[in-house]
């Protein structure tokens, strides 16, 4: 195993980095090498989409990605969703709609649906973009707020 | 659309500022591995830590080097942290090793070599009873608790009854599956054991590592973080021991956080049972009724099982029962020990309980839901213990179950079935706490030792006790949390007790605020506050005065006038002469709900799916209109996962066959139908304004509605949870 440098855009931000093992997954990068522990670390194997980050805005599990096949990617994390107009408004949304409780999950929810709206557009029906959704583990809300802040921000946004 | 304010916690959670367990690290630290045991049951011959040790950075410590490192202590005699003898479950940690990474930590603890022999490994509660009565039970080693309780000539009442019915049910071993694993940091500083983790229980982490590591309470310190989840399964030490004693040895900081496939193994959750349900009945009406469980409580130590004891109040109750025998053991097994899961076992009663009573109305040729109605407790009743039944709208919650699901029969297409459950609970509010208010001349803070876990339990309904008890807006009052050596003591988050029973304590806290106001006024006229101009100001009679100008030098320094409260809550009795063996508990409080279930069964692969929901809960008060509804629909949801696929399962030589999200099955967001919420009022309980608990109730009822509802649907009497397409199948005759 070998350590080689990496270069990625985070949040807007170019970040060189130094050393990092081939075998060293993304969510790791992210959380222990850039220290943006937004992103959540839960079951660590694609099941539960806790760990979702945007990578060239395609939400991307980065539990099961090697930082180095994105060498050279913009990424975005959930600190950068704040500057990012359409993540406000999901962010908004899910406030509004009372969409959280413990909130670990609640980032990786974010995330995808951003991803999901950079990629089917902003006028995706709230059918769509739920059937889509479904990957995203949530054990505190039952889903149903989730749905009703998805609901409430293609209502608004249209 | 509840939340038109959003919840206090939102924003940290929406930028992923919030640091939970999971996310913490200090300078310098080392992270932690736990090295398992192979096998469920074995004699340790030898664990040997050189080949770990011999890894550059690593640090390892077992058993032989717990006394020197707690200074001589034995910790507790009856829970050694890592074992001496024996291995009583696989994957039991015997070892842990802390280095600079995590994979050079996970590689060490690969490393150490682990030497058993085995023993019998017990993996299955009916391998130790096969039968009931349970002639070997008598002095059984694998008894950790048994009771037994009766009332009335139940055999002359089984002989004359017109019906009798006996049935054998059987439940299944369902996780918490919090989304954020077990995790932890901890740092030794002199003779002080600091740990931050992700807990529901800081105060009770406090005792518990205390007792562990034999060291006076006040010499451990535990500060919460935001918590992942809960459940029940953060709410006792698990892996905060092992981390203080590799801080201890390492003299560095240690996070220990678990991977999701230990999370599962080392988990203390919900165990099988198998339970003989016997109902004798006349003229419509329940004669007597006898109550067998067998609870598979796995590691659990011996006199330390609260299940059993009060698990079978909640296989006779809520329903008027003056006849009755109850028998219960608690059956050890090489497994993790039973732990609480969101209303601990309650789920899986309702089920037997519900999915039984509908049974034997429909053997008795008698109208299942009417028959059912007609037995519940009301306020005034007696419970089959001898309790008097407080305030209780489970009866009133029913009745609008009933007739919303007769609307639904109607409405509904001819193969869709609909079940109505009720489920009763009593909340942990008897579980004391103290609250402390601190008024600024700005702001009243409510300072805390518990962490918000998510149900909104601290940061809502607390706040919301402050604000209604001080007459100040919402947006005046915050949480301020500290760490256990500053907070006021508090029991923890369990129970569905914060709101009602830490919201008691609050709403004293204000009393003695207000008192002391009054005094400082010199008014002898009820005290209120007012916000003017953005300062709080305090009014009595014809006084009054600023906070700003009431309050001392020493308080303007140091964040405002103190006030504390307590409360400990009180149980009923119950009439011992009934009891024979063992313990029984009484009920702090009587809470309810009554839910309504419409399903689809597919007639070629018994596949279920549940298309609509209606949950009618008594919560006495609703103390925060947002929260509480979305504690029912996640509550909700999480019993729709035991109903309908959740099972963890055990082979015969105690490996969790199914350790991981693909092969545990959570519900998803294409799984969930609409579901109605609405809170029975009136029904008035001990916490502030009237308020009851409410985590939990919501799970309790969704099983059995669930499996009446297939009834209604297909004919199909399936008596084992949960109710997968293969048990429905097999029930429909298609396997």
């Amino acid at each position: 195993m070998t350590n080689r440098p990496l270069s990625l855009t985070v949040n807007g931000k170019v970040r060189p980095l130094d050393g990092v093992p081939e075998s060293e997954r993304l969510l790791d990068t992210i959380r222990w090498r850039l220290g943006l522990r937004g992103t959540k670390e839960g079951c660590r194997s694609g099941e539960c989409g806790a760990c979702t980050v945007l990578v060239d805005g395609v939400s991307t599990l980065s539990c099961l990605t090697l930082s180095h096949e994105v060498d050279g990617s913009s990424l975005t994390t959930i600190e950068g969703m704040a500057d990012d107009p359409v993540g406000h408004e999901v962010e908004e949304a899910f406030a509004r709609a009372g969409a959280l409780q413990c909130g670990y999950c609640t980032p990786g929810f974010v995330i995808a649906l951003v991803g999901l709206l950079n990629e089917r557009g902003r006028s995706a029906s709230v059918d769509e973009l739920l059937a889509d959704l479904g990957g995203n583990l949530c054990r505190c809300t039952g889903y149903l707020s989730i749905a009703r802040a998805v609901a409430l921000l293609q209502k608004e946004g249209r | 659309m509840s939340g038109s304010r959003p919840r206090p916690d939102a924003a940290a959670k929406l930028t992923g500022s919030a640091v939970y367990g999971m996310d913490l690290e200090a300078p310098g630290m080392l992270w932690a591995a736990l090295v398992p045991s192979p096998i469920a049951h074995g004699r340790l011959r030898s664990v040997d830590l050189a080949p770990a040790r011999a890894l550059a950075g690593v640090v390892a410590v077992g058993a032989a080097e717990v006394a020197s490192l707690l200074s001589g202590s034995k910790g507790d005699p009856e829970r050694p942290i890592f074992p001496l003898e024996t291995v009583v479950f696989r994957n039991q940690p015997v070892a842990a090793v802390a280095a600079p990474t995590l994979e050079l930590a996970r590689q060490a603890a690969r490393a150490v070599r682990v030497e058993v022999d085995p023993l019998p490994i017990v993996a299955d509660l009916e391998d130790v009873f096969p039968v009931w009565p349970a002639a070997n039970a008598e002095g059984s080693p694998f008894v950790a608790a048994h009771v037994r309780a009766r009332s009335g000539d139940v055999e002359e009442a089984f002989r004359t009854a017109e019906t009798v019915v006996r049935e054998t049910y059987r439940t299944s071993s369902v996780h918490q599956v919090a989304i954020e694993p077990h995790a932890c940091l901890a740092e030794v500083d002199g003779d002080v054991w600091r740990v931050r983790s992700s807990t529901q229980t800081p105060f009770g982490l406090r005792e518990d590592i205390a007792s562990l590591l034999g060291v006076p309470e006040e010499k451990v310190v535990v500060e919460g973080t935001w918590v992942g989840g809960g459940f029940g399964g953060k709410n006792s030490a698990l892996l905060e021991p092992y981390a203080l004693l590799l801080a201890k040895a390492s003299g560095r900081p240690v996070k220990l956080a678990l991977g999701y496939r230990e999370e599962f193994l080392l988990g203390r959750t919900t165990l099988p049972s198998v339970i003989r349900m016997e109902s004798a009945v006349t003229k419509g009406a329940i004669v007597a009724r006898r109550v067998r469980l067998l609870l598979d409580v796995g590691t659990s130590l011996p006199g330390r099982d609260f299940a059993t004891g009060y698990s079978i109040g909640f296989l006779l109750g809520p329903y008027r029962t003056p006849t009755f025998e109850v028998e219960g053991y608690a059956v050890m097994t090489n497994k993790p020990a039973f732990g609480a899961h969101r209303a601990p076992f309650a789920p899986q009663c309702a089920f037997v309980l519900e999915s039984h009573l509908d049974h034997v109305a429909r053997e008795a040729g008698l109208d299942p839901i009417a028959f059912r109605a007609a037995h519940l407790w009301k306020e005034g009743d007696t419970t089959p213990m001898g309790q008097k039944v407080g305030p209780f709208g489970l009866a009133t919650a029913f009745e609008k179950a009933r007739s919303t699901a007769a609307r639904w029969r109607a409405e509904a297409r001819p193969d869709a079935g609909v079940g109505v459950a009720a489920g009763f609970w009593s909340t942990g509010t008897g579980a004391g706490g103290e609250a402390r208010l601190r008024l600024s001349p700005s702001e009243l803070t409510v300072v805390q030792g518990e962490r918000e876990i998510g149900s909104g339990s601290v940061l809502a309904g607390v706040a919301a006790v402050a604000a209604r008890a001080t007459g100040l807006p919402r947006d005046r009052v915050t949480v301020a949390y500290e760490d256990t050596a500053h907070a006021p003591f508090d029991s923890g988050v369990f129970g569905s007790r914060t709101t009602a029973a830490l919201g008691r304590a609050t709403e004293e806290a204000a009393r003695a605020l207000f008192e002391d106001l009054g005094k400082r006024l010199e008014s002898p006229s009820p005290v209120r506050l007012e916000v003017r101009h953005g300062e709080i100001v305090a009014v009595a009679g014809a006084k009054e005065s600023t906070i700003r100008e009431l309050s001392t030098e020493e308080e303007r320094r140091t964040g405002g006038i103190v006030a504390v409260g307590k409360h400990y809550g009180k149980s009923g009795t119950i009439d011992e002469s009934k009891v024979e063996a063992g313990t029984f508990y009484p009920y702090t409080d009587f809470t309810g709900a009554a839910h309504v279930a419409e399903v689809w069964v597919d007639r070629e692969t018994g596949t279920v799916r549940v298309t609509r929901y209606a949950a009618f809960h008594d919560i006495g008060t609703v103390v925060d209109s947002a929260t509480a509804p979305a504690q029912v629909e996640g509550g909700v949801v999480m019993g729709l996962g035991t109903a309908l696929t959740e099972e963890a399962i055990w082979s015969d030589e105690g490996r969790l066959l199914n350790a991981g999200l693909l092969d545990y099955r959570l519900p998803t967001l294409g799984s969930v139908p609409p579901i109605e919420v609405t809170f029975v009022e009136g029904f008035l309980g001990a916490g502030p304004f009237g308020a009851k608990g409410l985590g939990e109730p919501p799970i309790i009822p969704v099983a059995a509605a669930v499996a009446l509802a297939v009834r209604d649907a297909t004919g199909a009497h399936v008596t084992e949870l949960p109710l997968s397409s293969e048990r429905v199948a097999r029930a429909l005759k298609l396997l």
